[in-house]
């Protein structure tokens, strides 16, 4: 097990490595950079010059991404024009807010698809089963924006449930409970919008799982021999299915940069996503280059994450 | 997600090639809701590119200043945009133009992606490692920054070069699906015959494994189809979709990130809100109805 | 299976239920509301406001009506309408982009006070004496002017900000002409002086600035009078200064609210500062809040936010009947303009080159691509009158330099058909379109920017414009150019580009050489003539310190400008301010001298009023 995993880091290593070179010529083909945009006749263009010239935006790309990966090696992602900071201190504010979306977004999807799952499967074809079959029908056929504005038109602001924009109110303390219940208040609304879109694929699989499952032997063996409905489901039946959707937890994960980069716009939720789209218009390389490096990152690690659980399930996908 | 569930599944179809089409469309014949949703497709597709071929596109884009978001009436069937523009004529060229960036990028995927994916999994062994690998890389690489970027430096930027883009980082998932499956039908009798008999490798792929595996093709294809679909809307939606003088379904409902047009201007989103959530709905349908035939046990009658 | 198509169908039309009931029920509201809420405004107004739904600039006040009898304290939402987070680099001297700026305006000001014309009066915290001989101006700050710890400001902080501004370490975009024009000020700038020669402390709160160059233009907004707090920066590296607590976290000013919370990128809370030097202000505290274009009115509408730092105009109409705000409107010192390319940038001499064989070199064609068009009902249809024709290149933003009296050529087809006629534009060949005076095809290249309200259309409208008088103006690449694309092309003159439309925000001072001038890099069209840096240099002349000389010297570069038509302007704008009917004493900020000051905004009641309050 540990060599399997040993051997995979390994081999994502280069992998992180090309794509950072990949990115970095992908920004550098961008037209413009982060002093295009200071277009204001009350700035002097010499001193913009001057200031080209020190950042280094005139030297050849192989210069430029030496330079960066030489000092990305030790840690350093370079500065961000734009925010005059650390890009690693941005990218760490914003990362938590999107750790939390990500997080409650996860805990919504299983809340909603575990259940839902079970129910279908157990009851195929009948009516309960179909209206599930339904939702994840319509849910599939809905783009996540569009569902996204109606929910935050909806109930955040015909309703008023909900705020509609910010990570957080203004004005409290960090680390006090009404700080964090706001983060939460906050969280809820975008978070449950995406779930409720996202989760049906699990859904769905989960259903058809238990299925699968319910007519296996040992299933039957388990009815055959006594043994109570409620049992055959949740000792037996939900178990073995409940594995292989752990494995689908990785990709879950590189469903959900996708989504929040959507979701963070539409309710102006400052993480990750909006970060990236912001430092795009703005044409804040190092910024760009670090968030979609992290991007990259993290979808590897989903996919290593699911490889691990389902060897873990299934032996006959070891790698050998 | 596909791949997991048909490795698991039958290991006794090898003989079904000659009828696998047959059952395919036995199945969607049977399957009511499926059928009508074929239909619907159908008729859909003709409808909007031979009616597209009637209007004038320059006609449709021209702004008109007296006319700005007209509610729909006797002229404007669907009223106006912003910039006066007749939104049913955006809706029938939007549609066509959508449709035809699904069918371009699933049907180009899917050849690359089967040709990928039957020659990795039936040479196996090393190719199939470094393939794979490239196939890894494919797939961390962030679709989104590439489309921006490639927004902005490919001057006309229009529905080939779109496809195109779409298509070089989507054809992965269909090819791993491939591969999985080519790696096993080649252990099947019929291909270890095959070769001992000297019968070239290329013929066992494209002639033998390839036949055998048609239905898979079609079923993840279709799925693909309105994924595609669905991920232009979603680039429209973020501002690097097509410029408005090329609509699209995406456009349109881009249009309701105006809020006052999400209120109280239902005509200029709607209606494209509502066809893509139907043509969604009509390929997925078409697609379940497909998956059901390629396995025995949920098959209909 | 019957059930299973139910199911399917039941939840296709619950969808359809749910759209629909978004996409018609607020339209009812809206409905009802216009009918219910006929608002106390002058009848005047009104009447025009329902004839067509156009609205005029001349019907907006610059300064909220007070109603009702003001409370003291309370806190004031204010929403900073962005798309995007602010950077948070909240310190004059280090900022580089707008929405900063909103957000330090709160804490900190400048030391000088403006008057409509943004010339420097003897309103603000430091008033100054001019000595023309010298060429050097004396100011002495107020006594009581304090730093939000208490410090003094003292001239000290002040030459601070100019030595690290003008640092050869500094890393920022504010050095600019306020700074150089600072004798000695260059030669600190490039290493070869330790200190700045052009500046004297005379003591703690008077200063002196001598000046290499002193023209009018540096008492209309030229000095640099942001003073920097040396006892809180002096043991800082420079380099580090931007990225400091003190710039970011803990922002230090002296303006009448202090800093006490802030969460980056979305959220700033201030308490007022009762050491204010005008006064204690009336409110406890603001809030400001980034809020997303998308949402703004929805936030008004609910009293979730009382004003706003500028309100998207493309929203106005439909919301022009909010009953709990009232809109501020101000003219904008901004205008649209459409420019033609007449030569490139010579990096090396520092100078446009005018190639006189540029496609669009010929006066006559230019003149008649501006009667082509018709921005007074571009500005009626999409902008609902809140954009409107422009005639000159000085905006009526600076009342007392821009020159209505000009007459500038005016929508009229008929006339440019004849005027190309007349210079040999003629269709030879039957195709519709106009070849030129050789005979060649002529097609114009046309840039524009992609990403405002109607980018889309409104080009589409020019091009059509151009089209019927029979001229062949294609979009380069035959699409809109993202804004960075466009801005890189145009600078970098690339050839594919014959014309352009943009937009200038006009400085504060009204001296245009920046933009048209020879040898500024921002002069995009590259146009230059004797005749042009002859007026544009004696704007700039002593005799200009007579207002009257200098007014006559620009209208008289604005006819000349007019008559050569290096750009056309097309429209100038509105900006429109809502604010919450409990706010008084509120002012749109981008008028200036208008005379009321932040500390002086005060509220009716505790709580914000919403749409429902009203009704």
């Amino acid at each position: 097990m540990w060599k399997f995993i040993v051997r995979r880091i390994i081999i994502t290593l280069p992998q992180i490595l090309l794509l950072s070179l990949f990115v970095f010529l992908l920004a550098q083909l961008m037209p413009g950079d982060a002093l295009t945009g200071l277009v204001d006749p009350n700035l002097d263009p010499a001193q913009i010059a001057l200031q080209r010239e020190r950042l280094g935006l005139n030297n050849p790309w192989y210069v430029q991404y030496y330079d960066w990966i030489t000092s990305a090696l030790q840690g350093d992602l370079g500065q961000s024009f734009r925010y005059k900071m650390d890009v690693t201190d941005i990218i760490a504010q914003r990362l938590v807010n999107t750790f939390w979306l990500s997080l409650l977004t996860l805990i919504f999807t299983y809340m909603i698809a575990i259940p839902l799952g079970i129910t279908s499967g157990r009851f195929n074809d009948t009516f309960r089963d179909q209206m599930i079959v339904g939702y994840t029908y319509v849910g599939f056929a809905t783009p996540l924006f569009i569902f996204a504005l109606l929910l935050l038109w909806l109930l955040g602001f015909n309703f008023g449930w909900f705020p509609t924009g910010g990570s957080v109110q203004p004005g409290l303390t960090p680390g006090t409970l009404d700080y964090v219940l706001s983060k939460l208040h906050h969280l809820i609304l975008p978070a449950l919008s995406m779930a409720l879109i996202t989760t049906v694929s699990t859904v769905q699989y989960l259903r058809s799982e238990i299925i699968d499952t319910k007519q296996k032997e040992f299933i039957l063996t388990a009815r055959a021999k006594g043994a109570s409905e409620s049992r055959v489901y949740n000792r037996h039946i939900f178990r073995n299915s409940l594995l292989p959707i752990a494995a689908l937890f990785g990709f879950e994960i590189t469903g959900l940069i996708g989504g929040t980069v959507f979701i963070e716009r539409i309710y102006s939720y400052p993480g990750m996503g909006l970060l990236l789209l912001e430092s795009i218009s703005q044409r804040d390389y190092s910024v760009v280059v670090a968030v979609v490096l992290l991007f990259g990152i993290a979808s590897i690690i989903g996919a290593l994450l699911s490889d691990i659980i389902l060897s873990l399930v299934d032996p006959r996908i070891r790698i050998k | 997600m596909n791949e997991l569930k048909l490795d698991v599944k039958k290991e006794k179809k090898a003989h079904r090639s000659q009828s696998g089409l047959n059952i395919l469309w036995r199945e969607i014949v049977r399957d009511k809701l499926a059928l009508v949703s074929l239909i619907f497709l159908a008729v859909i597709t003709t409808t909007v590119f031979v009616v597209s071929g009637l209007l004038d596109l320059n006609e449709i884009v021209r702004v008109d200043l007296f006319a700005i978001y007209e509610p729909p009436s006797e002229n404007f069937w669907l009223g106006t945009d912003y910039g006066g523009r007749d939104i049913f004529g955006q809706l029938i060229i939007g549609t066509r133009n959508s449709l035809a960036i699904g069918f371009a990028v699933t049907l180009m995927t899917g050849i690359i992606g089967v040709s990928f994916g039957l020659i990795t999994g039936y040479f196996g062994g090393q190719t199939d490692n470094m393939l794979m690998r490239i196939v890894d890389f494919f797939q961390i690489l962030p679709f989104l920054m590439v489309v921006i970027v490639f927004v902005a430096i490919v001057p006309n930027y229009g529905i080939v070069e779109f496809s195109l883009i779409m298509t070089g980082f989507l054809w992965m998932g269909i090819a791993r699906i491939i591969r999985s499956k080519t790696l096993q039908e080649r252990e099947l009798d019929y291909a270890q015959a095959s070769q001992t008999l000297g019968t070239p490798r290329w013929k066992i792929m494209f002639g033998q494994i390839l036949p055998n595996l048609s239905s898979l093709i079609i079923v993840t294809m279709t799925l693909n189809l309105a994924a595609n679909i669905g991920l232009e809307s979603g680039l429209s939606f973020l501002g690097f979709g097509f410029p408005e003088r090329m609509p699209s379904l995406g456009t349109l409902l881009s249009y309701a990130t105006n809020p006052q047009t999400l209120e109280n201007r239902w005509w200029i989103w709607m209606p494209a809100a509502i066809l893509i959530f139907l043509l969604m709905l009509s390929v997925r349908n078409v697609g379940e109805a497909l998956k059901r035939a390629t396995d025995a046990r949920q098959r209909r009658g | 299976m019957t059930s299973s198509k139910m199911a399917k169908l039941l939840f296709a039309l619950m969808l359809f239920l749910l759209l629909a009931v978004v996409g018609c029920s607020s339209g009812d509201d809206d409905a009802t509301g216009e009918d219910e809420t006929p608002v106390e405004e002058e009848p005047g107004d009104e009447e025009e406001v329902e004839d067509d739904g156009i609205y005029s600039i001349d019907d907006f006040d610059p300064v909220k009506t007070n109603e009702g009898e003001a409370i003291s304290g309370g806190i004031l939402n204010f929403g900073l309408v962005s798309d995007t987070a602010f950077e948070g680099t909240l310190n004059y001297n280090f900022y580089s982009g707008n929405p900063d700026v909103q957000v330090i305006n709160w804490f900190n000001e400048s030391l000088l006070g403006i008057d409509e014309n943004y010339n420097y009066t003897q309103d603000g915290a430091a008033t100054f004496e001019v000595d023309e001989d010298e060429g050097s101006i004396t100011f002495t700050i107020h006594e009581d002017l304090n730093w939000h710890d208490g410090e003094p400001v003292t001239a000290e902080d002040w030459a601070y900000a100019y030595e690290i501004v003008g640092h050869p370490d500094y890393e920022g975009v504010r050095y600019t002409q306020a700074l150089s024009s600072v004798e000695g000020m260059p030669e600190y700038k490039t290493g070869e002086a330790d200190s700045i020669s052009g500046i004297e402390i005379i003591d703690e709160k008077t200063i002196k600035f001598t000046y290499h160059q002193f023209t009018p233009s540096l008492l209309a907004s030229g000095v640099w009078a942001y003073p920097l707090a040396k006892h809180i920066f002096e043991d800082m590296e420079i380099g580090d200064m931007a990225s400091s607590d003190a710039v970011r976290q803990n922002p230090i000013g002296y303006g009448p609210f202090v800093v006490e919370s802030i969460v980056p990128g979305e959220s700033v809370t201030f308490v007022k500062n009762e050491d204010y030097w005008r006064g204690e202000p009336n409110l406890d505290g603001v809030t400001l809040r980034v809020i997303n274009p998308s949402v703004v009115v929805q936030e008004l509408e609910n009293g979730n936010i009382d004003v706003v730092d500028s309100f998207p105009t493309d929203q106005y109409p439909e919301n022009a009947e909010l009953a709990n705000v009232e809109f501020l409107g101000g003219i904008d010192n901004a205008y649209t303009y459409i420019g033609f390319k007449f030569g490139s940038w010579d990096a090396d001499a520092g100078e446009v080159v005018v190639d006189p064989d540029a496609k669009m070199a010929d006066v006559e064609l230019r003149r008649a691509m501006w009667h082509a068009v018709d921005n007074d009902t571009v500005g009626q249809r999409y902008y609902n009158g809140l954009r409107w024709n422009a005639t000159t290149l000085i905006p009526p933003s600076h009342p007392d330099y821009h020159d209505d009296s000009i007459e500038a050529p005016l929508y009229d087809p008929a006339e440019a058909e004849r005027i190309l006629d007349e210079a040999g534009y003629e269709d030879l060949d039957g195709d519709g379109y106009r070849e030129d005076p050789d005979g060649n095809e002529l097609v114009i290249n046309f840039a524009s920017m992609s990403g405002g309200d109607i980018a889309e259309p409104l080009a589409q409208y020019y091009m059509q414009a151009w089209e019927a008088v029979g001229l062949n103006v294609q979009l380069v690449d035959g699409r809109l150019q993202e804004f960075n694309t466009f801005y890189d092309r145009v600078e970098a003159d690339d050839p594919d580009i014959d014309i352009y439309q943009g937009a200038w925000g006009v400085g504060s001072d009204v001296d245009p050489s920046g933009l048209y001038g020879r040898t500024a890099a921002f002069n995009y069209t590259r146009f230059a003539s004797e005749r042009n840096d002859e007026l544009l240099e004696e704007g700039l002349s002593e005799d200009a310190f007579d207002i009257a000389y200098r007014q006559q010297v620009y209208s008289e570069w604005q006819e000349y400008m007019v008559e050569q038509i290096p750009v056309f302007p097309t429209v100038y704008r509105a900006v429109l301010v809502p604010v919450n009917n409990r706010v008084h004493n509120y002012f749109i900020p981008q008028v200036p001298g208008l005379g009321v000051y932040r500390n002086e905004i005060a509220l009716t009641q505790e709580e914000p009023l919403s749409v429902s309050d009203v009704d």
